[in-house]
């Protein structure tokens, strides 16, 4: 594998060619804020702006997410400057309008010294107002479980993440990968004895033979048998008790 | 002939042509573009086929695609153009068909209120090439547009038609990227990348399959460039794409085209169809054994799709979404496999470029933009319509010479080029030589070509306002920036158009325009700034206007203004009373009349209909 070194921040770091900025500069101990960006999931990044860095190349600057540049040369990546910080600090303005009441927001606004926004908030309950339509949920969907329940509806200030027509899906297994990846915690999954609720769909839920735990959808271990070959046998008993 | 195997086939089958046509007998041609169709063509091209049955000539109609429909005139359509005299009618009505025989064809006479008239000097035109309108033209793109009927593959041949892809087979596929390099060709579509470096970095990428794409998902307000050349020129775009896929080593392309656009989808179908049947298209191509066919794909009215990514996305039946182009489509695009994509204007040059040499073309133009571009000159213009003018011609020339000047002999204000994310250019800036980097370093951009005129009465926040809005609308809601910079910019644009503008708004726009312009996702977002970092920079007075004095200085803005009636120019006449849909204009006959403004709603019928300019806007 052809490695690259480059700097962020003066500092030189080193890691494979075509390797994000973000994946190198984490894997080096540098912070780089994101929230659209997980390794698992491969389309992911590049919505919501938060890892602004500047690229200087052959006296050239360019301004790119470090979440999806990949480096292939030798270049010079800064985020300590005063573009980036305005950028970022706008940005956060902007999602702190959009999703006033989320905690992982507020908090990363505090982080850059923000506690108001100039913008007017949006006000609302249902799960749009805690969304940045980061398109996380829909991306494991149909990449890591391979579902496609849920995709993004709408277009726009008013793209949110949904099932069709907003009406219980048939196609979702209610496995909550898209609950997991979601940053700012705006999917509403409710688990009660025997019972999970999500995308306005009620599954029933499957109890390990041990410690009676409710562990899996059963939709989920059809999904499973049908697309693995998995012996059903194998879910008799919960992670843990395995 | 059916299918054509080889070169000297086709030179053989264009003489044949030739031969055929009948030279000795006049020709009617038809506008039959979507204008003219609007205004009745279709009525005027029968009554031309029963009067000239009847009147026993021997006339060829041929329902084509007059350049001129594009030429300024849709308004004044349907066109009817004479041939071999080269006469040009205006607003042909069914009922004036008959004269037009009468005089025009069997005779010699000219039926004189159906010519174009100067709206400056009066002068009454009959030939179309003397028309100022197309005197300062150049077409190269547009070059067969109104001479060829585009349904027919025949009459694009016998205008050289595929002359350029036999000569293109016959070479190296380097040789050709090479001429396309040398022609200075940049893509047409708004980013001005050079056609010939585009080409070979997509042929330097080692796969096994590549695509060519045509770009026809023309979505600005106002712009129709792409269109008339898809309705009335396909077969020009279709040889420009099967040489390009030749050059690259592609076998398969796709034209995508809105689904607003019926009318060029069915006649780049037909050419497509023709073409195939002629061995144009299909396997082994005039006997060179290069494969190639193409495609159309319908586009669902994104005006995002016309982002080369998100374009690519839509081909492949996914969400019109762009992406990242750290790794650039000429490496992976569509089904991501190297992909060259061109917009429709730039492959129609591609033929000629070929047939007549690099040199020839590079000749037209300025030192960093070559050729010629077409624009569609729309707004408060007198010659509305497509003009394909050198690169390099002053906006001056463009506007008052060819456009013919402000409608009512208006005083200039702005224009507004490159699309909803171009930038309005002020008069100071008449001078301006129009190409690509001139209009960037202008603060706006050359985009496909659309150019809105806009007269002393547009308020230029009113204009920052319209299309930021359209933009909100059209945004894909992908990144931040632009899914919710832009709603941002939209409330503080309303609120200064409504006199709710307050200290700080300039600031804060601005920094929303930085954000924007350096954090957005794609070409939409990044431009999507330019109506108002340009509208800032030349008409910061206005925006002051608005904000401190709380005045629209032309008018538009509803909240900002009152109408007034100026009792010395009233003369009575009742007009505006009757007409005020509020009933809130009194007076009594032959006496100064007054406006209620504590009613009034600002519709502005009163000013409209007024013959004595006696209602003024405060």
């Amino acid at each position: 594998m052809e490695k690259v070194k480059f700097s962020i921040d003066g500092k030189t770091i080193e890691g494979v060619r075509d390797q994000s900025i973000m994946e190198i500069a984490r894997d080096s101990g540098i912070t780089i804020p994101g929230l659209c960006y997980h390794p698992e999931v491969k389309s992911s990044g590049g919505s919501c702006r938060l890892c602004l860095v500047e690229v200087h190349q052959a006296g050239r600057m360019r301004v790119v997410t470090a979440c999806n540049y990949p480096v292939r040369e030798t270049i010079e990546v800064k985020q300590e400057t005063p573009l980036i910080k305005r950028l970022r600090k706008t940005i956060l303005e902007l999602l702190l309008a959009r999703v006033p009441d989320s905690d992982v927001i507020k908090e990363l606004a505090l982080e850059a010294g923000i506690t108001e926004t100039r913008f007017k908030k949006d006000e609302g309950d249902d799960n749009r107002y805690k969304c940045i339509a980061c398109q996380l949920c829909t991306q494991v969907c149909e990449e890591v479980v391979g579902v496609s329940a849920i995709s993004m509806l709408s277009r726009g200030p008013d793209k949110t993440p949904g099932t069709p027509y907003k009406k219980a899906s048939a196609t979702c297994i209610g496995c909550g990968a898209c609950v997991y990846v979601c940053p700012t915690n705006a999917i509403t999954m409710k688990d009660s004895t025997g019972i999970r609720k999500i995308w306005g769909r009620e599954f029933t839920m499957h109890a390990c033979s041990a410690c009676g735990n409710h562990f899996i959808p059963d939709a989920q271990i059809d999904f499973i048998v049908k697309t693995t070959g998995k012996e059903r046998t194998f879910f008799d008993k919960c992670p843990d008790c395995r | 002939m059916g299918l054509i195997t080889s070169k000297e086939n086709l030179e053989k089958y264009r003489e044949q042509i030739k031969a055929s046509e009948k030279k000795d007998i006049p020709s009617v041609l038809i506008c039959f573009g979507t204008g003219c169709h609007a205004n009745g063509a279709d009525e005027v091209a029968e009554e031309f086929k029963k009067a000239i049955s009847a009147s026993g000539l021997k006339i060829n109609v041929n329902i084509g695609f007059k350049t001129t429909g594009c030429h300024g005139y849709c308004e004044n359509g349907p066109l009817v153009a004479l041939k071999p005299k080269d006469i040009l009618y205006l607003k042909v009505k069914p009922k004036d068909v008959a004269e037009i025989v009468e005089k025009s064809i069997k005779g010699d006479e000219l039926v004189e209120r159906l010519l174009y008239k100067d709206i400056n000097t009066k002068q009454i035109i009959a030939k179309y090439q003397e028309i100022p309108f197309y005197k300062y033209q150049k077409r190269i793109a547009l070059r067969n547009i109104g001479d060829v009927d585009p349904t027919s593959i025949d009459d694009y041949i016998l205008k050289d038609g595929y002359a350029g892809l036999a000569k293109a087979l016959s070479m190296k596929p380097e040789d050709i990227i090479k001429e396309v390099d040398l022609s200075g060709l940049r893509g047409r579509g708004g980013g001005g990348f050079p056609a010939g470096k585009k080409w070979k970095s997509c042929r330097d990428v080692e796969s096994d399959v590549r695509y060519v794409i045509c770009n026809g998902d023309e979505g600005d307000p106002g712009a129709f460039m792409d269109r008339s050349t898809m309705e009335g020129d396909p077969h020009s775009i279709i040889e420009g794409m099967i040489i390009g896929a030749c050059a690259v080593g592609a076998h398969q392309g796709y034209i995508y085209v809105r689904d607003e656009y019926p009318l060029a989808i069915k006649n780049l179908q037909i050419a497509i169809d023709a073409a195939r049947e002629k061995g144009f298209l299909g396997k082994n191509i005039l006997g060179s054994k290069f494969d190639f066919d193409i495609k159309i794909s319908r586009g669902g009215g994104a005006f995002v799709c016309g982002e080369s990514s998100a374009l690519m996305r839509s081909v492949e039946g996914k969400v019109g979404e762009p992406r990242a182009k750290y790794i650039r489509s000429v490496e992976k695009g569509l089904y991501d496999k190297p992909t060259v994509l061109n917009n429709v204007e730039t492959w129609a040059n591609v033929p000629v470029i070929i047939k007549n040499g690099a040199k020839w073309y590079s000749e037209f133009g300025t030192k960093g933009s070559k050729g010629t571009k077409v624009f569609s000159l729309v707004g408060k213009v007198n010659n509305t319509g497509l003009v394909e003018v050198p690169m390099g011609i002053t906006l001056r020339k463009l506007i008052f010479d060819i456009g013919g000047g402000i409608l009512k002999g208006k005083k200039f204000k702005a224009v507004q080029t490159g699309g909803p994310s171009g930038g309005c250019i002020p008069d100071s800036l008449l001078d301006l030589q129009v190409d690509f980097d001139n209009l960037t370093k202008a603060g706006s951009m050359m985009g496909s070509g659309g150019m809105i005129v806009m007269d002393e009465n547009t308020c230029m926040v009113d204009v920052a306002k319209y299309f930021i809005t359209f933009l909100v609308e059209e945004s894909c809601g992908k990144c931040t920036p632009c899914r919710d910079g832009l709603r941002r910019m939209q409330d503080i644009l309303m609120g200064i158009t409504e006199g709710e503008g307050k200290e700080g708004d300039v600031a804060l726009l601005e920094e929303l325009c930085e954000t924007l312009t350096w954090g957005a996702l794609c070409g939409l977002g990044t431009s999507a700034a330019n109506p108002v970092l340009s509208t800032l920079k030349y008409f910061k007075d206005e925006y002051q206007a608005h904000i401190v004095h709380k005045k629209c200085p032309a008018g538009v803005c509803k909240h900002l203004i009152t109408y007034r009636i100026d009792e010395a120019k009233c003369t009575g006449c009742t007009v505006c009373a009757k007409k005020c849909p509020q009933k809130c204009i009194t007076g009594e006959r032959k006496k100064a009349h007054v406006i209620d403004t504590a009613k009034c709603i600002k519709c502005g019928v009163c000013r409209d209909v007024c013959k004595f300019d006696a209602v003024c806007v405060d």
